[in-house]
């Protein structure tokens, strides 16, 4: 038996798959193969990945997978022709989004296009109110007109979304029925059936951007089913969402949308998986890639999420809302591939522009002449000139030089100087990025441990964590392909969210447990249609509450069952304490609910991982080699090379030292000590010893 | 002399600076109480030097930039040194003390300070809604004297040593309308600027403080190069621009432009207005730091170093720096009409940044009554977005905030109606003629509320309803801002200055912003474009014969 996850990236489709023994039901072993991405037939990449593992897809009882097909076919612009159905009135929702104007002096701004233009946007006249109540009944009179010029356009997708919607959702309900009874040929989305969230435009924009990629998703998620059967794939398979779970394919096809982040979203929680392995809570997830750094912050075991998520928004544009639940992730433009550069005022600044796959850093040797932060990783020799990618490449040492070179004249430092600057300014941005998610909101980074991943999360890892005082880092192994081990580990899960006004006082009971009840009950039928018995079901209630009058909101986790009169004072106190947490002060003004948030998970039988075995090997026979590292203020010592695949459980050794395997490289600074753990996973003490 | 400082620690303490900032920033933006900060984000952050010189900033609005030094400055004039310590907190909404705008603008700040040297100071601007005055919302067409527009805090203290002073906070609070907002918006300043506080003290501990004051100078150093590179681009000489209020009187600039030196001169101008049409000396600057700003470089740099080469003159007694006790209520209105002109005066000297002109109001809209379904009071404050104007780039952008605004949003129909108990009929673009060229002006919009609620009330103040955005190269002006009241009756009022006008539920007020002034002629319009036009309903066939000469 086997359990498989793919991820599709932008370079590469990876896999990992763990041996099951059938009758201890423990993963045997954890093995990846990697093959490079195949657009636009996905699949195949796949399947190429499939076969250079040598598993038989037959014997395969779990099958996760993780994409960018729908993000790629967003910011490539190659969804499928889309119209819209709204409310009379509000066509121009779309185009006029908020009125917003990141980029300040800048007269001659655009705003981002709609991804409907103006005539595939229609208007129905109907009405409800927020309360839900119809005030106005809906009118199809012109609807076959509609319909008529949507096929003359060769619409292929149609959007749905009516004002408060999310209150009532009979209109669009109807609508939609009507659609798919007289002209089948059409996709559909409606937006509630996205989120019952208000806010016309972000809501609008979210099922415009759903029916966008409705077919392609479609078309895509059917291809990959029919290969898999073709292999004989017995299973049920599942695709990585953007809210840290699983879902069906059947589920993912009627929203795709929600897989928008699903590779991001699967290091998350894989962090927090780990976490749970070995006995540890509260964690700090950091992904350094090629092009940018993303990190997150799971409290408690739980992974965050929040519906406020944008895309293509930067300091110059406005970008498009996405009003899903997707894991809450700071992403900033700093990664491996990110160019230094100096300014007119000789400053040195890194990133956001990356020298991506090609031409690449300088020392890939494949034209590239923008010094990296890759290239001063090397320089400092922190990266083994002579192992560079797993010895597949020779790192072009001669030309880092003589680029580094030309910076440090600008900037009048010495090249090494120059090196280590880079370095510094490439971790000042990450921590800034880390303060948001920590400190920013209360937490104090001293009781998290950092859990770094990706290629270049063990590079930096160590010198954030002493920056922001975080005691303990955490480099997982396969931490280059974690993505798609968090996807092994992950559960069905599936969010409910409904904007719903109550105040937090006693007349106001009734209707939240009556609200979220009828949620579960939502939920349990959501969850039949597959055939997942609601005993495998466990729910968590999430509230957003805030001081009535305010509009952002804390979300507060509640207790199940029936609340009372106790249960309210007790959620309330909770409310005020997260609060006060979060903006150092709280008020006796009095508290509303505004959204109610349930989060259904449906288990799924993972298998226990085996620790790695020891064979007796002293740590030293680990050690492969030694060579100078620069360690910056610290200066260039003399730091032993550890061979990351021969390191065994309970192994200890002291910093300056740098572990390696084919793609990963660990910075272990000097004062600094390494443990590694039951299943060879590196804890790093950052603390420095007296 | 103190050891050479690294370049890149400096480079770090620079971009900490404003990471602490946009820390300030989002600790406002979540914790107010009024959607005049959280969704308009009429507030803004900063941190300054010991002396009060802006070192960074975090805006919503470009116009927030640069104005929290004046409060700083203010404090460090009225207070001694001995006064100022750890901890302390003060305010001030007064315009004609560091107060820059109007009275519901209260700017708070405190000092921070490393062992026992103050080395900076940390800083919030926001409009809270209601500090009394004559009208709710303290904004009126009708007063003539600053007592009549609320509440005056000139430069107090708030906190003393971390103990709130209890009895000027009640004094405060007792003083609004809405008091749990004013009390909420207060809590969420001092957050913002105790988090700042924090952040800065231990950027100053990490590194020294010779250190960080040096990289703070050095800063400043740097934003001001780097407008002087900027001036040196732009062709010297003096330029004269002139335009007309709404109420046919005539505004002037001259602008002077050397290599070291960008000199507004607004002598000549409109002696103060007996109503609130006024703005201070201090808001005046700030119109031309935005257009100095917009014709030099679009960076985000802006600290006082940024704005050295900018002197701007103005005569006492003008509108656009009034005497003591003149109404200042609706001094955005005057700001942006002196800040469009000088842009109009010198966009043209740079012509990668060159655009006609744009809806230039706020369209500052307010309206209050009861909530039908919760009989609890509601106000809205809200400005209105417009057209903007097109340039040899393109056509203009459509429906966004004026330039005094950046990253605000408005506010979704949906919560509208929640809130404030009423119906948003439509809202979309402007149909109307204005702003055709070779490229279009961007659209206005066209926005319906219907009151359901029987005490309610509407004011507004825009400009630019009788002199239309301006055209370039033979495009034509853009179109006006006003609003009609659509009475039950359908007998229709039109206004683009009223003052608590009653309104019955079942009346309509529908507000119409201008369309941007269009750039060269229509007849020289792309005939794709004025296909895709007609395709996408922007122009009518008669629209597009009439002034395109398009003939299909």
């Amino acid at each position: 038996m086997i359990r498989v996850a793919t991820d599709v990236g932008g370079t590469f489709t990876d896999l990992v798959y763990f041996e099951i023994d059938e009758k201890t039901k423990k993963a045997k072993k954890i093995s990846n193969a990697k093959s490079d991405t195949t657009p636009p037939n996905y699949e195949q990449g796949v399947f190429k990945a499939i076969k250079k593992s040598g598993i038989s897809i037959s014997e395969a009882i779990f099958f996760a997978h993780g994409t960018t097909v729908i993000i790629n076919s967003i910011t490539e612009r190659k969804g499928s022709v889309t119209g819209l159905i709204t409310t009379k009135g509000f066509r121009d929702s779309l185009e006029i989004a908020r009125g917003d104007r990141p980029d300040f002096f800048n007269l001659r701004y655009k705003k981002p296009k709609p991804f409907i233009p103006r005539y595939l946007r229609t208007e129905v006249p109907g009405r409800m109110d927020f309360l839900g109540k119809e005030i106005e009944k809906l009118q199809l009179n012109d609807l076959k007109k509609i319909i008529k010029s949507f096929k003359s356009h060769n619409v292929k997708s149609i959007a749905i979304c009516l004002l408060h919607s999310y209150a009532n959702p009979k209109h669009e309900q109807v609508l939609a029925k009507k659609i798919k009874q007289q002209w089948p040929e059409f996709e559909i989305v409606t937006s509630s059936e996205l989120t019952r969230e208000w806010r016309e435009y972000e809501r609008t924009n979210t099922t415009a951007l759903c029916a966008y990629v409705k077919p392609i998703a479609k078309n895509y998620l059917d291809n990959l089913f029919i290969e898999l059967k073709k292999y004989k794939f017995k299973g049920n398979p599942y695709v990585m969402q953007s809210n840290g779970g699983i879902d069906t394919f059947e589920s993912t096809k009627k929203t795709p949308l929600t897989i928008i982040e699903s590779g991001p979203t699967s290091g998350v929680l894989g962090a927090a998986e780990i976490g749970k392995l070995i006995g540890v809570k509260d964690i700090i997830a950091l992904d350094i890639g090629g092009t940018t750094a993303k990190c997150s912050l799971i409290e408690d075991g739980n992974v965050k999420i929040n519906t406020n998520y944008w895309i293509e928004k930067n300091r110059t544009s406005a970008g498009y809302p996405v009003m899903l639940p997707v894991v809450d992730i700071v992403e900033i433009g700093n990664g491996g591939g990110s160019i230094a550069w100096v300014d007119d005022y000789k400053k040195l600044h890194v990133g956001p522009q990356s020298a991506g796959a090609s031409p690449g850093p300088v020392s890939y040797g494949k034209g590239g002449n923008s010094i990296t932060t890759t290239d001063a990783n090397l320089y400092t020799k922190r990266i083994n000139p002579s192992y560079f990618c797993g010895g597949e490449v020779n790192a072009d040492i001669k030309s880092v030089d003589k680029h580094i070179s030309t910076l440090s004249k600008k900037l009048k430092l010495t090249k090494i100087e120059t090196a280590r600057g880079i370095i510094r300014i490439a971790n000042n941005n990450m921590t800034n990025a880390l303060k948001l998610i920590s400190v920013n909101k209360g937490h104090d980074p001293r009781d998290f441990t950092l859990v770094a991943f990706g290629g270049g999360g063990g590079m930096h890892a160590t010198s954030l964590a002493m920056e922001l005082n975080i005691p303990n880092v955490i480099i997982p192994i396969n931490s280059a392909v974690f993505s798609a081990w968090g996807m092994l580990m992950s559960d069905l899960r599936r969010d409910f969210i409904l904007t719903k006004l109550n105040k937090m006082d006693i007349d106001s009971l009734g209707s939240i447990n009556e609200t979220f009840k009828k949620m579960e009950t939502k939920a349990i039928s959501n969850f039949k249609k597959e055939k997942i018995h609601k005993n495998l079901i466990q729910f968590q209630r999430y509230a957003s509450l805030r001081y009535l009058g305010q509009d952002h909101s804390v979300e507060v986790l509640l207790p199940s069952g029936t609340y009372d009169k106790k249960e309210l004072n007790k959620i309330l106190i909770s409310f005020h304490k997260q609060y006060e947490k979060e903006f150092t002060y709280s008020l006796d003004n009095p508290v509303e609910l505004i959204q109610f948030h349930l989060v259904a998970v449906a288990k799924i039988e993972k298998p226990k991982l085996e620790k790695r075995k020891k064979t007796g090997r002293e740590v030293r026979e680990a050690i492969k080699s030694k060579r100078k590292v620069d360690f910056d203020q610290l200066g260039e010592r003399i730091s032993d090379i550890y061979d990351f695949d021969k390191l065994e459980p309970n192994m200890v050794f002291n910093g300056p030292a740098i572990v390696e395997d084919s793609s990963t490289t660990v910075v272990v600074f000097p004062g600094q000590r390494c443990k590694v753990d039951d299943y060879a996973n590196l804890h790093i003490n950052t603390q420095k010893k007296k | 002399m103190a050891k050479k400082i690294d370049p890149i620690t400096v480079e770090i303490i620079q971009s900490s600076l404003q990471a602490a900032c946009d820390e300030m920033f989002i600790a406002m933006r979540k914790t107010a109480m009024s959607s005049i900060i959280y969704e308009v984000l009429d507030f803004g952050t900063a941190v300054t030097d010991s002396n009060g010189n802006i070192a960074a900033s975090g805006a919503g609005i470009p116009a927030f930039i640069a104005m929290c030094d004046k409060a700083v400055q203010a404090v460090l004039k009225k207070f001694d040194d001995k006064d100022i310590n750890p901890g302390d907190i003060f305010a001030t909404n007064d315009p004609y003390n560091g107060g820059v705008t109007h009275l519901n603008d209260v700017i708070v700040v405190m000092p921070v300070f490393s062992g026992k040297k103050r080395i900076a100071w940390t800083a919030n601007i926001a409009h809270w809604p209601d500090l009394g005055g004559m009208a709710p919302g303290g904004i009126s067409a009708d007063a003539t004297e600053i007592f009549q527009e609320g509440l005056q805090l000139p430069v107090i203290k708030l906190f003393n040593q971390g103990k709130p002073i209890q009895s000027v906070i009640d004094i405060i609070i007792s003083n609004s309308r809405v008091p749990q907002y004013t009390k909420g918006d207060m809590w969420a300043a001092i957050a913002s600027i105790r988090v700042g506080e924090k952040r800065i003290k231990d950027i100053s501990e990490k590194y020294g403080r010779d250190t960080f004051e040096k990289s703070v100078d050095l800063f400043m150093e740097y934003g001001e190069n780097s407008s002087l590179d900027s001036l040196k681009k732009l062709k010297n000489g003096t330029y004269y621009g002139e335009d007309y209020l709404d109420n046919g009187k005539k505004i002037q600039v001259k602008v002077t432009i050397t290599n070291k030196e960008f000199i507004v001169d607004l002598r000549n101008n409109p002696v103060q207005d007996t109503g609130p049409n006024n703005a201070s000396y201090d808001g005046t600057v700030v119109s031309a730091q935005m257009a100095f700003k917009g014709v030099t470089s679009s960076d985000f740099i802006c600290n006082a170093g940024t704005f050295r080469p900018l002197k701007v003159i103005c005569d006492e007694g003008s509108m656009f720096n009034p005497i003591r006790p003149a109404a200042q209520g609706i001094y955005y209105e005057t700001d942006i009409r002196s800040y469009d002109l000088i842009w109009k005066t010198i966009s043209h000297l740079n012509p990668d940044k060159s655009t006609a002109g744009s809806f230039a109001s706020i369209c500052g809209t307010f309206m209050g009554g009861t909530h039908p379904d919760t009989n609890e009071p509601f106000i809205i404050i809200e400005p209105q977005i417009g057209g903007w104007g097109a340039s040899a780039a393109g056509d203009g952008m459509s429906a966004n905030f004026s330039a005094f605004h950046g990253d605000t949003f408005n506010t979704p129909a949906e919560i509208h109606e929640a809130r404030h108990g009423l119906y948003v009929n439509q809202m979309r673009l402007n149909n109307q003629e204005g702003g055709e060229g070779k490229f279009n002006g961007g659209k206005g919009i066209i926005m319906d509320y219907r009151v359901r609620s029987k005490n309610a009330w509407v004011s507004v103040a825009y400009t630019r309803s009788k002199t239309l955005p301006w055209s370039l190269n033979k495009g034509r002006e853009g179109s006006a801002n006003y609003i009609e009241v659509i009475r039950k009756n359908k007998k229709i009022e039109k206004y683009s200055v009223v003052t608590g006008l009653g309104l019955e539920p079942g009346d309509i007020v529908r507000i119409y912003t201008g369309n941007g002034g269009g750039f060269g002629d229509p007849k020289k319009r792309n005939k794709e474009m004025i296909k895709s036009d007609l395709l996408n309903q922007y122009i009518t066939k008669e629209q597009a014969k009439k002034y395109y000469g398009y003939k299909k």
